[in-house]
């Protein structure tokens, strides 16, 4: 399936010391990767936490949340709490059935998730604070 | 088309049975029907098991055998089959006390080997349950006794009544007797047959008593002196049904792994008619041969290999050595036989046959009746009719050629095949338009004197009056009608060419139907009435002409057979031109089109409208062939996601089949090594479920271990190796049924998700 340079990377933005980042509609191995990628390259920039917004996610494979795990893991090096957000009942139940959910939270939104960043940590708190104002 | 796999794979053991219980087809019923007896209970005492040559009453004793040895705490299961074999009645009896025995103690001590391998009689007193230990040592010596006496009367009453001495000391047991019909011709002063119905009747013990159709109740009665079975129920064993014949052949073919595709298996099922044991036997023979069946010609081959050389060459020639032993007969039979056959509607009178075959009434009458018995010909007193049935009247050309017109081997071996490719076809489209006719015959014969609106019988008026509604409209309208005619009571409804054989030129079996009856009480000359109905093939309404013949035609085959008042009843699929009509009224002759006839059909008989209904229905099975790569697979997850709304399921189970179909893509894709890089899907929808199967050639998988093989309960985020390996772990979760199936080169993957669930 060819693909556009626009789609060869995953949208991400800054919130403080948390990154925001969005994974596209079908998180399969090559999406999984660019998130994952995204995600190692924000924690290498300096980001204390992370937030993956599946809102557009409207299909998951099994090895899409497999490499999920190396997100979990590379967040768990850099202590950085992590929460997927926004996830439909479908995605939620893949998560859950695969056991992700004993290592990520989830949240209904990006803000919901910047709330539960906000509370779990000083650091990330004070930043996400600015940021909901 | 792929082979089927077996919906379940049994474990348990056999013992008696000579195919796996996954490939004993179609028999479900008849199965619980015969189990039914094991328990004591207020029903029938026994049945009567009357079956078509080559339906499979062995195999279903054989099974039930199985089945029945694993309940403890009922009455133990005895199978025995009757042999010409053992040449005398005493001899046979023996074997049965022997037997029975055997069977007996390997149940009530759980131990299946002594089934197969029975121990000497005097060693089963020591191995009997201690129960029982008294009871068999008192039997075994009066056996002992009889036997040194020479007493075959006593001799033979005392083993067949072991049931009944081992049921009063408290083993209960269940006799399955097998080819009751080759007791008849055991030699000796005791008629074996009526000794078998006597004890079976008055003995308290459940039996079954099985064997040929057309044969096993005279054995029974002994040719006089009926017996009565009034405590008996009445199974009857026929080929298998299309469907169940489908399932069979797919089955053989997957166990067996011989390649076969759609048209092959229906020529198998439509050229053995059916029949569990032909059916069997030939994909036997593939297997052994390494023969593929992928096409007519592969098929046929086989088939004149097995006509000639191969066990359906070996069954008949069984059969016929039996009827006539004495060779210089048996050569002198198949070419009556063989003349009989071509004869015009294959009959020919018993008088001739005696004649040319020289031998005495006495001699005659046993082998007609031994043909009647294996339905090689129908022995009708006066006259011999030959079977239809395609493998006899192919067998039968060979042979006759090969052993009495000494033609050369190879000549008779390339015209069988030439015939037999050439018929292949014109088999098939017969057997397509028989399964597309609209079942005149079971129609008439439910007419009951029940009133129906006289537009479904007149195709003039109904087009009138309901051309172009809509069917609420059509329904509504014709409950309203007044014009009500009166059908007769129909007492007997036949194919027309059973009354009238010259019919079977111009139009199928099924699609014409004499039907007597009553129009009024009482039953009198002159309400007697015979309907005579024709389907005719036609795309548009038929014309003048053309109904004119069909009119001539019946009215023809009425006056050949003597019917008195008749009514005629002619039935297109579109109808009939306005001038085509008006001959019917002038002739006071019925038109109907299909749509008449399904409003009749539902009126008269809602349960068979509805089967009609069920079985003229597109066939809801999709197939889509997709590239391996690129994300197809979400091509297949739009795909299922439409096929499964129109069953209706919730959006959650929707998106957990769409998951389900994504992972069996992916898994397909990564772990095959498939050559083609394509990925087949069926979607099969039923009324309650929605079954996915997903196939792709290559390397097969493991079935037991999920390919991508990690569990997802053991997730853990610094196990960064195999963090694949939840595809079919998700599948398995997400589906109701899933079946993972090594094929012959490649893996099936078969899901099922049901609308309840």
């Amino acid at each position: 399936m060819a693909e556009s340079s626009a789609e060869l990377r995953v949208r991400s933005e800054r919130v403080g010391l948390v990154a925001v980042v969005y994974a596209g509609d079908y998180l399969n191995k090559l999406s999984g990767e660019r998130i994952e990628r995204e995600c190692r390259r924000s924690l290498a920039e300096g980001c204390r936490g992370l937030v993956v917004d599946f809102r557009q996610t409207g299909m998951v494979n099994s090895i899409g949340v497999s490499i999920l795990l190396g997100v979990i893991d590379a967040a768990g090096r850099a202590a950085a709490p992590l929460v997927f957000a926004g996830a439909n009942t479908q995605a939620a139940q893949v998560f859950e059935m695969l056991g992700l959910t004993r290592h990520v939270r989830l949240a209904d939104g990006v803000e919901s998730a910047l709330k539960m960043l906000a509370s779990d940590s000083d650091h990330a708190a004070s930043y996400a604070a600015d940021r909901l104002g | 088309m792929s082979t089927e796999a077996p919906l379940q794979h049994a474990t348990h053991r056999r013992i008696l049975g000579r195919v796996t219980p996954d490939l004993f087809v179609g028999r479900g019923a008849e199965v619980e029907e015969i189990e039914r007896l094991a328990p004591h209970h207020s029903g029938p005492r026994g049945l009567l098991l009357l079956a078509a040559p080559g339906a499979g009453a062995t195999e279903l004793l054989r099974q039930t055998y199985d089945r029945l040895f694993r309940h403890h705490g009922t009455a133990s299961p005895i199978y025995f089959q009757w042999s010409r074999d053992d040449r005398t009645a005493s001899a046979a009896a023996r074997r049965f006390l022997h037997t029975f025995l055997s069977q007996l103690v390997a149940h009530r001590r759980d131990d299946p080997s002594y089934v197969n391998a029975p121990p000497p009689l005097r060693d089963l007193i020591d191995l009997a349950d201690p129960s029982d230990y008294e009871w068999i040592e008192r039997l075994v010596d009066a056996f002992e006794s009889a036997r040194d006496r020479a007493d075959e009367r006593a001799l033979i009453h005392l083993c067949m009544s072991a049931p009944q001495l081992a049921a009063s000391r408290g083993a209960r047991s269940l006799v399955l007797f097998d080819d009751v019909q080759a007791a008849e011709r055991l030699a000796g002063e005791v008629n074996l047959g009526i000794e078998i119905a006597q004890t079976a009747v008055n003995s308290g013990v459940p039996y079954v008593l099985a064997g040929l159709r057309r044969g096993l109740i005279d054995t029974l009665n002994g040719g006089n002196s009926p017996q009565r079975f009034d405590s008996f129920g009445t199974l009857n064993l026929d080929n298998l049904s299309d469907a169940d014949a489908r399932t069979l052949v797919e089955r053989l073919a997957y166990e067996r792994r011989v390649a076969l595709n759609d048209e092959t298996r229906d020529l198998v099922i439509q050229q053995f008619e059916g029949s569990p044991f032909y059916i069997s036997t030939f994909m036997q023979s593939a297997r052994r041969g390494g023969v593929g069946l992928t096409s007519f010609l592969e098929c046929q081959k086989l088939y004149v290999d097995e006509l000639l050389g191969g066990r359906v060459n070996r069954r008949f020639n069984t059969v016929l050595e039996e009827v006539a032993p004495v060779l210089t007969t048996r050569r002198a039979l198949i070419r009556v036989l063989h003349d009989s056959a071509i004869n015009a509607g294959g009959k020919s009178p018993a008088e001739a046959w005696r004649r040319r075959l020289e031998l005495e009434p006495e001699q005659l009458y046993p082998l007609m009746n031994a043909l009647h018995t294996h339905e090689l010909a129908s022995f009708n007193a006066t006259f011999m009719e030959m079977s239809t049935n395609t493998v006899w009247r192919d067998y039968l050309k060979a042979s006759y050629r090969l052993q009495v017109a000494a033609q050369p081997r190879a000549l008779v071996v390339a015209d069988t095949l030439v015939e037999t490719l050439k018929r292949a076809p014109q088999a098939m489209a017969r057997h397509y338009r028989r399964a597309t006719a609209l079942g005149l015959r079971e129609l008439l014969a439910r007419f009951d004197a029940q009133r129906v609106p006289a537009s479904l019988l007149h195709y003039d008026r109904f087009s009138r009056i309901y051309r172009g509604a809509e069917p609420d409209e059509v329904a509504a309208g014709i409950d309203a009608e007044v014009d009500l005619v009166r059908l007769p009571q129909v007492v007997h409804a036949a194919s027309c060419e059973a009354f009238h054989p010259s019919m079977r030129q111009v139009c199928d079996e099924e699609r014409c139907a004499v039907a007597h009856g009553f129009d009024a009480a009482p039953y009198t000359d002159a309400n007697e009435i015979v309907w005579l109905a024709a389907e005719i093939e036609g795309k548009m309404e038929i014309g003048r002409a053309l109904t004119e013949v069909w009119c001539d035609r019946l009215t023809q085959v009425a006056g050949a057979c003597g019917f008195k008042r008749t009514r005629l009843w002619l039935v297109s699929p579109e109808g009939f031109t306005p001038e085509a009509s008006e001959l019917l009224n002038e002739r006071e002759a019925f038109g109907s089109s299909r749509q008449q006839l399904e409003l009749l059909t539902a009126r008269l008989s809602p349960e068979l409208a509805a089967a009609e209904s069920a079985r003229s229905q597109p066939l809801d099975e999709f197939e889509m062939v997709i590239p391996m790569g690129g994300d197809t697979e979400l091509i297949a997850a739009n795909t299922v996601e439409q096929i499964a709304r129109r069953l209706n399921f919730p959006s959650e189970a929707i998106n957990q089949i769409k998951m389900a179909l994504v992972e069996a893509c992916i898994n397909a894709s990564e772990h095959s090594l498939s050559p083609d890089r394509k990925i087949y899907q069926r979607f099969r929808v039923e009324s309650d479920k929605l079954t996915v199967t997903v196939s792709s050639r290559g390397v097969r998988l493991p079935a037991a271990a999920p390919a991508n093989g990690r569990n997802g309960d053991e997730t853990s985020p610094d196990d960064t190796k195999g963090r694949r390996g939840w595809g079919l772990k998700l599948i398995r979760t997400l589906m109701d049924e899933v079946e993972f199936e090594s094929v012959d080169d490649g893996t099936r993957l078969r899901m099922t998700k049901y609308l309840s669930g």
